[in-house]
């Protein structure tokens, strides 16, 4: 209605018109919005300071400081009963980044492996994967890690009839048991050789680059890096007398002792998580190598060059552009998502800080703003990082 | 061609005439079933062993499937220790499900009122029917009223209790929307003229001029509407608390909700963030940036702890509304930057045509722009309907009884303890088929489309 | 070091003497759709062969097949005498000898035309960089835009993008060059100069085989000159005969669309 009167007007009196000018009519509208978020923002405030009064309520930071006073299933940092609101917090963060870490490696390598076998001239296999990832990203997150909690990891044997693999990895229901690595004297030696191997390795791969240049041979300085990064250290390491002891787990009365214990939310929130995730992972990683037109392809075999030198030099420096985005915010969503842990009572952020805490010190407002202050700050962080890397991988075109 | 060169050109005027040889069938090994399997399961020796262990893959899962959910399944027993004293775990313990099937599907609804949520079901169907129908050419208006009057029906019949003047106004106007709508429907496909037009034709006004003709149409829509209003103050539902919605009907009715808000609240957001104005993309960008930053679990938390602190000390929001706006809002935060992708891929010569054909801003955004933006994000657009649907599985966390939270309480039934994988497995089913089913009907969508482009 | 490349083959009317290409009956079959029916086909070391024909005539397929971009079904493909086989290794050998420009040029964007062309060299042939560089630049002056060497594909226009393709083909030292409507992408005013750069490399004396229907360059370069249709190669003549006196009336019919705009 508006516009057919003003463009009405317009046409009628072209120049004198002060209500169809444009910078008047953004600053009119743009006053008009600030004042209704205003004006929002007021009722909204004042509605929670008399709430607030009424139910003796208190908005500030102080609590931090107080105990706690609850203890927690599973900290990847000390955390003792008595440690203050503040050391929750950071417990509950670095749970959730530990939970992100695992999860982000395990589903990486299950969606580099799918979306692989997506792709596979093979069509079983083909089909088999596409299935896999049909069901798995239509099914949603949370049915995913309760299925996997309730489902499978709460109905293992007791710790007595444990299932074992060699007498060293053990499930049961109260979660996956493997060997810890315990340092002897002497183990210095062999990580000593592991980064001196790994020093030799970028070396070899820049020695290798400079001869190629100047004498056109190839060195296969990659294969020969990663054997020597895994063959140096070991030998190293058999050689000084094994100074390695696996704190074996064992059966102790009604339960295991030593050893690592990955409780059964923990195994079930991070299996659901990479396996959810990996799915998406691998469409992305199909679509990026398969959006490399097949014309790049036949030109590198008109060439001459090699299937395997034509993925590395062609494809996939070209795919990568493609798939490192939407890649890095499926990592950003599986971060998110690992805030599901709450639904198993695995204490994760949002669990121990915006559940529990906030539950037993009443304070939702600090508490709220603090979770998503931590949330924010990860995906503004990861997104700013993530454009800076677009622009710098733009092709260059005309 | 070897006979036809020994012919000599003399004449060369008369020109050789070329015959075609006809096509030979292709080598046997290439085609058909056996060139098929050979190109694509055993083309070399890994290739081969591959197909093998795929094949042992499929038939150990289906085998274990089938076995556990149907050859060894229980199909008849009071309670889980009877399951387990015939088949042990080797097979699916069906009776608990059956039996809490109408919990799984209406929640706590009162049994005898759970015709109620069949009935506005079915009303939304009847009503988005005619949209696929044939010669139906008033799509648009019964696709904006399913939108727009649906829910005041629904939200009725599913809630029921006392109507008042304002609930009895709406639902008598849902109630003439419908009646309008299958009206509209059959004398679209009978005669190819909008109901109004016939009932102003059969009120004997279909040589009057275009004026005289709209207005007849406008009486008899109102005669409708009172004939409804009439009708809608003759009965009445009793209340059903939204504390005994659960199930599937729940969860339909939240990813119903969320589904109808994002996609409008998104075109305005969007809209905000590319905006001119400084202090409107300011506002917009900050909103979804921040929405799109948090786990939604934390704004489902937020909402369940804070809103009741924002409003003011008399106003009570129950809980499932609670749940559906912050659903709505993180929801219209997503679609907000699918549509800005959409706005994006736009060419510039498209705002520049709209604007050299004298389009205001909002006419060319709305008869321009946005139609081509949607069409070419319908994928992702549903695509993000699915990631909606898959995510009110969260609202049970703050306690609300949706599918998934139904299918846990099975399991804590004292008759049925610990049975966990078979109602997961029921419910499984169902989102898959859900989420399947759209993602399916988008690409199929997008298919067509990209057919009608081309032509 | 460029004059080297290209004049190595420098007699092309001299004895025929043993063919470069030699197809032998072959045949090729999309599914069961037959694309090419039994092609036979000699090519002589410094020939010129221009190859038209209506679209979907199997022309493309055809010289795609000679490189074994596509992998025909019946017959042989001998190059220099070895015929193209099973064996994965030897084919690629094979595959040295033959340079292709392609319709849609198929520059690697993610590099520079300078690495486009040294790409091969390096890889392939294990050329010292340096040394590829300067045998680079040789060739990106003989296509005349050696002042583009260190831009990127994209930022070229499409004639500029052909005659790197060229460049980048000659790189790998061919003794046949197959071109697969190298012009047909391109804006009118830019086929000339991708044109000028075939004609130069003809008359040194480099074997090729052409897919085009720039019949000014075939009446100007061509020895023989190639009508497919079918599937099937219909009339192969000089090209003088071929366009001042065709003998099939498919050949006639086809002559009269595309010679009269």
């Amino acid at each position: 209605m508006a516009i057919t009167e003003s463009t009405s007007v317009r046409t009628s009196k072209p120049t004198s018109s002060f209500i169809n000018n444009e910078t008047v009519r953004s600053v009119f509208y743009q006053i008009l919005t600030l004042a209704c978020v205003l004006g929002l923002g007021w009722y909204l405030v004042s509605n929670t300071i008399e709430n607030m009064s009424t139910r003796g309520m208190s908005a500030g930071f102080d609590f931090l400081d107080a105990s706690a006073g609850f203890g927690i299933s599973f900290t990847l940092i000390p955390y003792r009963e008595g440690d203050s609101y503040f050391r929750v917090f950071q417990v509950g963060i670095a749970n959730t980044l530990l939970v992100a870490a695992i999860g982000i490696v395990f589903a990486t390598l299950i969606g580099l492996f799918v979306g692989l076998a997506r792709m596979s001239s093979n069509w079983l296999i083909r089909t088999i994967a596409r299935w896999y990832v049909e069901v798995l990203r239509n099914t949603p997150l949370l049915l995913q890690i309760i299925a996997w909690y309730f489902g499978v990891f709460t109905l293992l044997p007791r710790p007595r009839d444990s299932l074992g693999w060699g007498e060293m990895f053990f499930l049961n229901n109260r979660g996956f048991y493997f060997p810890a690595p315990v340092a002897g004297d002497g183990f210095g030696v062999t990580l000593a050789a592991f980064a001196l191997a790994l020093a030799g390795a970028a070396g070899l791969i820049w020695w290798a680059r400079k001869r190629q240049e100047a004498t056109g041979k190839h060195f296969p300085a990659i294969s020969v890096g990663i054997a020597a990064v895994i063959a140096l250290p070991l030998l190293v390491f058999l050689v000084s007398g094994r100074p390695l002891d696996w704190e074996i787990p064992a059966l102790q009365g009604f339960n295991f002792r030593g050893g690592v214990n990955v409780p059964p939310s923990l195994a079930a929130l991070i299996l659901a998580l990479s396996i959810y995730t990996s799915c998406f992972i691998a469409e992305i990683v199909r679509s990026g190598i398969q959006s490399v037109s097949h014309g790049q392809t036949e030109a590198a075999r008109a060439l001459g060059v090699k299937p395997s030198w034509t993925m590395r030099l062609i494809i996939l420096p070209q795919a990568l552009r493609v798939i490192i985005p939407p890649l890095i915010s499926q990592y950003l969503n599986l971060t998110k998502n690992s805030s599901l842990a709450i639904a198993i009572g695995f204490p994760d952020l949002v669990s121990v800080w915006m559940n529990t805490s906030l539950n037993q010190s009443g304070r939702a407002i600090p508490i709220v703003a603090m979770t998503m202050a931590f949330y924010c700050i990860v995906s503004l962080t990861v997104s700013f990082a993530m454009n800076r890397y677009n622009q710098r991988i733009l092709l260059k075109e005309r | 061609m070897s006979d036809s060169t020994l012919v000599t050109t003399d004449e060369a005027s008369k020109a050789l005439v070329f015959k075609p040889k006809p096509p030979r069938p292709a080598p046997p090994s290439t085609v058909g079933v056996a060139g098929w399997m050979r190109a694509n399961l055993f083309s070399s020796v890994p290739n081969t062993l591959l197909t093998i262990l795929g094949a042992y893959l499929v038939y150990s899962f289906f085998s274990m499937l089938i076995n556990w959910a149907l050859i060894n399944a229980v199909w008849e027993a009071d309670n889980r220790r009877e399951c387990l004293d015939l088949v042990g775990r080797s097979g699916a313990c069906w009776p608990g499900v059956v039996e809490w099937l109408p919990n799984l599907i209406y929640g706590l609804y009162p049994k005898d009122q759970v015709w109620r949520i069949n009935f506005g079901f079915l009303a939304l169907i009847a009503w988005a029917v005619p949209l696929w129908l044939p010669g139906v050419r008033s799509k648009v208006a019964i696709g904006l009223s399913a939108v727009l009057i649906y829910p005041f029906l629904a939200s009725y019949f599913f809630m029921g209790g006392e109507k008042g003047v304002i609930w009895t106004l709406l639902i008598a106007l849902g109630v003439t929307g419908f009646v309008w709508v299958w009206l509209t429907t059959i004398t679209e496909m009978r005669y190819g003229l909008p109901f109004t037009r016939v009932m102003a034709g059969i009120l004997g006004a279909s040589g009057k001029p275009e004026e005289a003709q709209r207005s007849y149409g406008r009486a008899s829509m109102g005669a409708l509407f009172l004939i409804s209003l009439i009708v809608v103050t003759q009965w009445e539902l009793p209340e059903v608390q939204t504390r005994f919605w659960g199930g599937l009907f729940l969860t339909l009715v939240i990813s119903g909700i969320g589904i109808t808000f994002s996609l409008p609240a998104g075109v305005l957001l969007a809209l905000g963030r590319r905006s001119k104005m400084p202090l409107i993309s300011l506002l917009s960008t900050t909103f979804i940036e921040l929405f799109r930053s948090v786990p939604l679990i934390t704004i489902l938390f937020m909402f369940n702890t804070m809103l009741p602190l924002f409003l003011p000390v008399d106003v009570e929001v129950n809980q499932l509304l609670r749940a559906i706006v912050a659903v709505c809002l993180f929801a219209a935060a997503y679609m907000a930057e699918v549509i800005r992708g959409g706005l994006q891929a736009i060419p510039k010569g498209q705002y520049e045509a709209a604007d050299a054909m004298g389009l205001g801003y909002w006419q060319s955004i709305t008869l321009i722009i946005m139609p081509q933006a949607l069409k070419i994000m319908i994928p992702t657009i549903v695509g993000n309907f699915i990631g909606l649907f898959k995510d009110t599985t969260l609202v049970s966390i703050i306690g609300l009884f949706d599918l998934l939270s139904m299918s846990r309480a099975v399991g804590e039934d004292s008759r049925w303890l610990g049975l966990f994988i078979e109602p997961f497995f029921f419910i499984t089913l169902i989102y898959f088929l859900f989420c399947f089913l759209m993602s399916q009907y988008s690409i199929n969508l997008e298919r067509r489309l990209a057919a009608g482009a081309r032509r | 070091m460029s004059t080297n490349v290209l004049a190595q083959n420098a007699s092309p009317s001299g004895d025929r003497g043993r063919p470069v290409i030699e197809l032998v009956g072959m045949s090729k079959w999309f599914g069961s759709f037959q694309v090419l029916k039994d092609i036979d086909l000699r090519v002589y070391e410094g020939e010129r062969i221009v190859v038209c024909g209506p679209s979907g005539s199997g022309k493309s397929t055809m010289i795609r097949c000679i490189n074994q971009l596509e992998t025909h079904q019946e017959g042989e493909v001998i190059v220099n005498g070895e015929a193209f086989g099973s064996n994965v290794a030897n084919n690629d050998l094979i595959r040295r000898d033959i340079g292709m420009v392609f319709q849609q040029f198929n520059l690697f964007p993610h590099l520079t035309v300078l690495e486009n062309c040294t790409l091969a060299p390096i890889w392939v042939k294990e050329m010292p960089k340096a040394q590829a560089e300067a045998l680079a630049m040789s060739l990106l002056e003989r296509v005349r835009i050696p002042e583009q060497a260190a831009k990127y594909p994209l930022q070229l226009s499409g004639g500029q993008q052909q005659r790197v393709a060229i460049a980048r083909a000659l790189c790998m030292n061919p003794k046949i060059m197959l071109f697969d409507e190298p012009t047909s992408a391109l804006d009118p005013e830019m086929i000339n100069e991708v044109l000028d750069v075939m004609i130069e490399l003809a008359e040194s004396g480099m074997t090729m085989i052409v897919v085009t229907h720039e019949m000014n360059f075939a009446r100007r370069v061509a020895d023989r000159v190639i009508f497919m249709d079918q599937g099937e190669i219909v009339e192969e003549a000089p090209p003088a005969a071929f366009f001042d006196n065709p003998r099939f009336d498919r050949t006639q019919l086809f002559l009269s669309q595309i010679l009269h705009h």
